[in-house]
């Protein structure tokens, strides 16, 4: 008698775990995230003229990327080490990802989160940070230096 | 309680199923779906033929709607043959208001999706609200958010389809089936001790607004951003653990705690370990948190940074606000002659988009028209000025452009600013 309820009791909302079930399958679908999808397009970074000096040279670049139902232009900071034969590095900290500021009396580049610090080449120097600044691929074109962006997720993966 | 549960009978079952696809279905199509003018119709594009099962979810709530509305309809019916008026007044009122409920929830919806037929649905909705007797222009205005259909009613017919209404929905169910218990929840002592908290919150936020910082694209490289101070613990924590290791301390430890204290009840001989991590967790907390709030104070430059970043937004809150631009004519054709870009980004704020100037409470910013019928306000003037206000012998909050804008962006804005004229 008792068994015979709770049996009944269960098969009773079988059919409408079911419909939830159908919805929730659809849910699963329906949320599943999007990758962006990475730009393999070359961005100018400034005239290989202007690069020189042993200081590390701030600059921005402008890429394009599908971001779900938009198209996203976002700038980005990254810095050029003319002493480094004009690596370019981004400015996206390794650690948690805030934009580390280039401290010109320190000689050092400073992430204004959690205090990890990096070296005029972008190497680690101290703090949470694991490993030093992304160097992005780059190449020199009609005298200009190119890029391209790369996201920390992106320089975690590979 | 019915007696008998015959087919004619589900309609309080075929109404709880449908109401609860609608608050699913309506709940994902908000992981998506953006509320803005410029926004709506491409995010419902996006849900119509990008992601997986959209058509499919979107089509589930636009018919349940409607399904809905005829199953309550037939609800109140059954009820009324029942005479449930008679024998059970609650559930008679609450299907009642379930009616009116869910017909505004289809009203408000149709406006959301922002194509042509939203477009109708919504003048229509102001035609029928402009013709009430007597309030009939008020209603119009407090729908519509203004004199004219615009972004500002798209948010007000959102925030009634997603926040209101299904609110309101939710209180008739709850009250439905709760209403002995609602009342126990709240004795004398609990409203006075409430509304004594909600004083104190209210005097706080009137002196101290919500902190609100610079753009990204305009913030400078030495922008120190700060968590709020329930999550300065972790903030401080995560400049001692390296790497990857601050996920762990940051999410999966207070899992853990949170878990062990869930289970707590159960854990009968373990009290002692779960308490001591309790204690743990708190004073790691209030370690953190003071040792955050001294390391920001100790240093000069750090409290110099936050000073400036202070000033820096009292000086917003002083200029004007910087409405957006909003085109919704199908072919944009630039205006020719209209103001440049960086005019727009940079100046327009103060001086007025035509350059007809601004007036923001005691603070009054000089119109640009005829400015060159000035002494020393040639291009080449107005381009120095720029760079060094101060050498034309203004004051601020008029500042340097030196570092925002370069030399031909500053000369197309004084190119441009030399041609005004006050008609």
């Amino acid at each position: 008698m008792n068994i015979d309820t709770s049996r009944r009791s269960f098969l009773k909302f079988l059919p409408l775990a079911a419909v939830f079930a159908s919805i929730g399958g659809a849910a699963f679908r329906f949320l599943r995230p999007k990758l962006s999808a990475a730009t393999d397009a070359w961005l100018d970074v400034a005239s290989v003229s202007e690069l020189s000096g042993p200081q590390p040279i701030s600059r921005k670049i402008v890429a394009e990327q599908i971001t779900g139902w938009a198209i996203t232009t976002e700038e980005h900071n990254v810095f050029v080490l003319p002493a480094k034969n004009n690596q370019v590095v981004s400015a996206i900290c390794p650690h948690e990802g805030c934009e580390v500021a280039w401290e010109q009396n320190r000689n050092r580049f400073s992430c204004p989160c959690h205090e990890s610090y990096f070296a005029a080449d972008g190497s680690r120097i101290s703090g949470p940070a694991q490993r030093g600044l992304d160097p992005l691929p780059a190449r020199v074109q009609d005298g200009k230096l190119q890029v391209q962006y790369i996201s920390k997720e992106q320089a975690t993966r590979a | 309680m019915r007696s008998d549960n015959s087919w004619l009978q589900t309609t309080t079952g075929v109404v709880v199923v449908l109401l609860l696809v609608q608050f699913l279905t309506g709940v994902l199509l908000a992981f998506y779906y953006v509320p803005s003018v410029d926004h709506a119709y491409t995010t419902v594009s996006y849900i119509e033929k990008v992601v997986s099962s959209g058509s499919w979810i979107r089509s589930l709530h636009h018919y349940g709607s409607q399904w809905l509305t005829v199953f309550v309809f037939i609800h109140v019916i059954r009820l009324f043959w029942d005479r449930s008026y008679d024998a059970n007044r609650i559930q008679w009122i609450a299907a009642i208001l379930l009616l009116g409920l869910v017909m505004a929830a289809g009203g408000t919806g149709y406006s959301l999706p922002w194509d042509a037929r939203a477009f109708f649905s919504t003048r229509v909705a102001e035609g029928l609200m402009a013709g009430l007797p007597v309030a009939g222009q008020m209603a119009r205005l407090w729908l519509l958010g203004g004199s004219e259909i615009s972004g500002v009613t798209l948010s007000r017919f959102f925030a009634l389809h997603v926040l209101v209404i299904p609110t309101l929905i939710g209180v008739v169910v709850v009250w439905r089936m709760f209403r002995a218990q609602i009342a126990e929840l709240f004795g004398p002592r609990d409203a006075i001790a409430g509304t004594l908290v909600f004083l104190a919150l209210a005097l706080w936020a009137l002196k101290h607004p919500a902190p609100f910082g610079p753009s990204v694209a305009e913030a400078g490289a030495d922008y120190l951003p700060r968590p709020g101070a329930q999550f300065l613990w972790l903030y401080q924590s995560l400049k001692y653990i390296p790497g990857g290791l601050g996920s762990i301390v940051g999410v999966v430890l207070p899992g853990i705690v949170l878990a062990v204290l869930v289970a707590l009840p159960w854990l009968k001989r373990q009290r002692l370990i779960a308490g001591s991590l309790l204690g743990l967790g708190v004073v790691l907390v209030v370690i953190m948190t003071t040792v955050s709030y001294f390391s920001d104070r100790r240093d000069p430059r750090t409290a110099q940074q936050f000073a400036r970043q202070a000033a820096a937004e009292e000086a917003w809150r002083r200029q004007p606000f910087n409405p957006a631009t909003i085109t919704l004519a199908a072919t944009t054709t630039k205006a020719t002659g209209g103001a440049p870009d960086m005019y727009t980004k940079f100046c327009a704020n103060c001086h007025g988009t035509h350059g007809q100037g601004a007036q923001q409470g005691p603070l009054k910013f000089p119109p640009l028209l005829d400015v060159s019928a000035k002494p020393r306000r040639s291009v080449d003037d107005i381009v120095a000025l720029l760079k060094d206000p101060t050498a034309y012998g203004l004051q601020p909050p008029m500042r340097s452009f030196a570092d925002k804008l370069r030399e031909e962006q500053m000369r197309e804005i004084a190119e441009w600013v030399v041609k005004l004229r006050q008609d």
